[in-house]
């Protein structure tokens, strides 16, 4: 099994907004992928956006480029 | 058969008075086990949350056409599955029209919340059911078990963990299907309470599983998230009352085939005009609902 590694957890309001964090993460190729919420942070069954925890500035910048609006950014062992 | 949750909420609605089809009528104590089972373990372990979010009124009406859409088919998604793994092929039909619909989710629609001697007269003893409720509500609540968010992983992260989830439940269903003599691979099976208008199965699990994407959920994920506490959700599930009680009422929902017990002829099944008007309607609100909400950037 992966070995679970502290990660940036970014989790949205909407699907739509995952989605579009995806397409902006590979346009700009800030690296990541999608995942299902991490239990740990709500039982619901979303997306969300991880990623390596040096990447946070480049998140919040293609966030705020393209408006996407995040629920909240956690640290968690994914 | 076995476990449906738009038929128990249509038994449900029919026993609150809000139709009055006889022959479905019956307050279903798996409905009261399932959301209750789910609010017990969540509280167990600490993963309730009260929570309300946006649109009552758009997941109101998404809660109307996940019924709407399921008694026109006969059956929701579960049921659905359950009927697969007996052998009704209309359920493999079905499931073509269900999958489409989770397939809108390319449209990249913004309402989903990521964090967020009739069938009622047929029923198991009322503690089983209860219990029966409260296990599967709890079971339902840990696994996170959907079959719209099934398909939607699948197809955006290549994600298997929930569709395992399912596969499983249908394997075993499956396998207790073929060891207790009951899987019969057909189509006019009577008994099995399905019918065999294909374009009609398809287009009721395609409104299905439309709406199931646009609201976040199926009808048993809706009433696992209201257990939870998720209000969006419960706020799903009145509108899913609301429509059964229109499914009856304006003579929507579907009839299966069946034997006729005095000429042993068997009867078809059928979707009645008014079924299809509905459905094609579902489908068109669905999309309104959809491009209406759909993200633009820089909002």
């Amino acid at each position: 099994m992966r070995k679970k590694e502290l990660k940036l957890v970014v989790t949205f309001h909407t699907t739509a907004d995952a989605m579009a964090m995806e397409q902006a993460c590979g346009e700009k190729k800030v690296p990541g992928r999608l995942i299902p919420v991490p239990r740990s942070i709500s039982a619901g069954c979303g997306l969300a956006w991880c990623a390596p925890l040096d990447a946070r500035e480049n998140i919040l910048e293609v966030m705020k480029e393209k408006a996407i609006e995040e629920e909240a950014l956690h640290e968690c062992m994914v | 058969m076995a476990f449906c949750i738009a038929c128990f909420i249509r038994d449900t609605a029919g026993a609150l008075g809000l139709h009055s089809a006889e022959a479905v009528q019956y307050a279903r104590p798996e409905i009261i086990g399932l959301v209750l089972g789910a609010f017990l373990i969540s509280v167990a372990t600490k993963e309730y949350r009260s929570t309300a979010g946006s649109s009552s009124m758009v997941r109101f009406v998404l809660g109307m056409i996940l019924v709407i859409g399921s008694l026109v088919f006969l059956g929701c998604p579960l049921r659905m599955i359950i009927r697969m793994s007996a052998g009704d092929l209309n359920a493999w039909v079905a499931l073509i029209g269900f999958i489409l619909g989770v397939l809108i989710l390319s449209l990249g629609t913004s309402l989903l919340k990521s964090s967020t001697s009739g069938p009622g007269s047929m029923h198991a003893p009322i503690l089983l059911s209860l219990i029966g409720g409260l296990i599967f509500g709890a079971v339902a609540q840990k696994s996170r078990m959907c079959f719209a968010g099934s398909i939607r992983d699948v197809i955006l992260m290549r994600n298997f963990d929930l569709l395992t989830i399912i596969g499983g439940f249908f394997v075993v269903m499956l396998i207790f299907n073929i060891a207790t003599g009951r899987f019969v691979p057909a189509f006019d099976t009577p008994g099995v309470i399905a019918h065999s208008e294909h374009l009609w199965n398809i287009l009721g699990m395609y409104a299905v599983g439309f709406a199931a994407v646009l609201a976040g959920g199926c009808p048993l994920r809706q009433l696992i998230l209201a257990g939870q506490g998720s209000s969006d959700s419960a706020v799903t599930v009145l509108g899913m009352f609301a429509g059964a009680a229109a499914a009856h009422n304006f003579g929507l929902a579907a009839s299966g085939t069946a034997l006729d017990a005095e000429t042993q002829e068997l009867v078809a099944g059928a979707v009645p005009m008014n079924g299809k008007v509905a459905v094609i309607l579902c489908i068109v609100v669905c999309f309104v609902i959809a491009f209406t909400n759909n993200r633009s950037e820089g909002k």
